[in-house]
């Protein structure tokens, strides 16, 4: 599957944990303190916690339950009630490909040769949640799903889709620097409107 | 002060929490809200009449209104007052949607239950776009960069939405302002509401 954006960047700083959904599956974003960020499947492998309720320290996240941490390839590399113990290889989180580009957060679930989608040099605005399906939102442009959209009027926008469920997703929106920010989410805020009521 | 409080309350927390950022010591006497319905007795009724908690007694002063409270307790401290009053309406709206919804949840009161979370929603919504907009600013709290108890006042029942059965996961400047708000020196924390665990322990 191609790459998908779970959100903007500056929504998610250093040493933060969000839950995000994508296509029906839970995931947990999040970023290391040195910036790097990793998706995981939304689930702590000892109890299934999500491990978004999680905190980052270091370049460690570990588990709101129990406190297992998992290091940044997924591994399990401390349990707390343990202290002496090497956990096994075998405790790993579910890990996906995620990367950072143009002030956004792409995830894959399954691997993609694709390269990452563009937003044409656009500063990120901000993220909504849509309750229609992603589809209907590129439809209402005249377009079909894809990673990015663009809307040219009013606002040159480009926008990536985050198909989270069947009938909801969230809308990721990047405006022309000239534009002014505030109208442009207020824009977005009359689109759902506009949108929502259609379906 | 004297605080007639309920653990579980999203609107007592309002005043233990504020309480403690302003380092003011506050006395808490714990009512049997849920089972007993203690704040209904006659000698709690004798008190506040509408039978209604928290209620903040100061001296000969009782107010049963939360926002009266943050305002009284606040009296002395500007910082902590901004263009508040739209937003503790706003407080008292979530306390009817998010509030309710999260009574009927874990304590079996009677709500149209999809209405309420719906209303929720929709305020939720509107404190995210607001957030968003403030943050373009550059400004992370609801009427500047500092926290007031227009902030004070709507945290509660936004953090405690889930309960209701609301998520919070689609809300990137709320949950933003909420880490905000927990990262305040201070802070405490009440049940389904945790502190900072990424911060280190106080020693």
């Amino acid at each position: 599957m191609d790459w998908v954006a779970v959100g903007l960047c500056e929504d998610v700083p250093a040493g933060t944990v969000v839950p995000r959904r994508v296509l029906g599956t839970d995931l947990a974003i999040w970023r290391s303190a040195t910036g790097k960020f990793h998706a995981w499947g939304d689930r702590c492998p000892h109890r299934g916690m999500r491990l978004s309720h999680g905190f980052v320290r270091g370049e460690v996240l570990s588990c709101i339950y129990h406190g297992w941490q998992y290091g940044t390839d997924g591994a399990c590399g401390y349990i707390p009630a343990h202290p002496n113990l090497t956990p096994p290889k075998t405790i790993c989180a579910q890990t996906y490909p995620c990367n950072q580009h143009d002030d956004a957060i792409w995830v894959t679930l399954s691997g993609t040769d694709q390269p990452l989608p563009d937003v044409g040099g656009c500063r990120p605005v901000r993220s909504l949640d849509f309750a229609v399906p992603a589809a209907d939102i590129a439809a209402w442009f005249g377009q079909s799903l894809a990673p990015v959209i663009t809307v040219a009027a009013p606002h040159d926008l480009h926008i990536a889709l985050q198909p989270s469920t069947d009938n909801a997703c969230m809308v990721h929106a990047f405006a022309p620097a000239d534009q002014d920010r505030k109208a442009v989410s207020r824009y977005l805020e009359q689109i759902r409107a506009d949108i929502e009521e259609a379906a | 002060m004297i605080l007639y409080d309920y653990v579980l309350s999203a609107s007592c927390y309002k005043l233990r929490l504020m309480a403690a950022l302003l380092g003011q010591p506050l006395t808490l006497r714990a009512v049997n809200f849920h089972p007993g319905r203690e704040h209904k007795s006659p000698q709690m009724l004798a008190l506040n009449p509408q039978g209604t908690l928290p209620i903040l007694q100061d001296g000969d002063l009782v107010l049963t209104q939360s926002a009266d409270m943050l305002r009284h307790l606040t009296r002395d401290h500007p910082d902590w007052r901004g263009a508040d009053d739209p937003w503790l309406s706003f407080a008292a709206d979530l306390n009817a949607s998010l509030g309710l919804a999260r009574l009927h949840d874990i304590l079996c009161y009677p709500a149209d239950i999809y209405a309420v979370r719906r209303a929720g929603v929709q305020q939720l919504r509107q404190l995210e776009a607001h957030l968003a907009e403030q943050r373009f600013d550059g400004l992370t709290f609801l009427t500047g960069s500092r926290p007031t108890i227009a902030d004070i006042a709507c945290f509660p029942n936004t953090a405690l939405a889930p309960d209701g059965g609301v998520s919070l996961d689609v809300y990137p400047s709320i949950r933003l302002w909420m880490r905000a708000i927990r990262s305040l020196p201070g802070f405490i924390e009440m049940p389904g509401i945790h502190r900072l665990h990424e911060l280190e322990r106080p020693s």
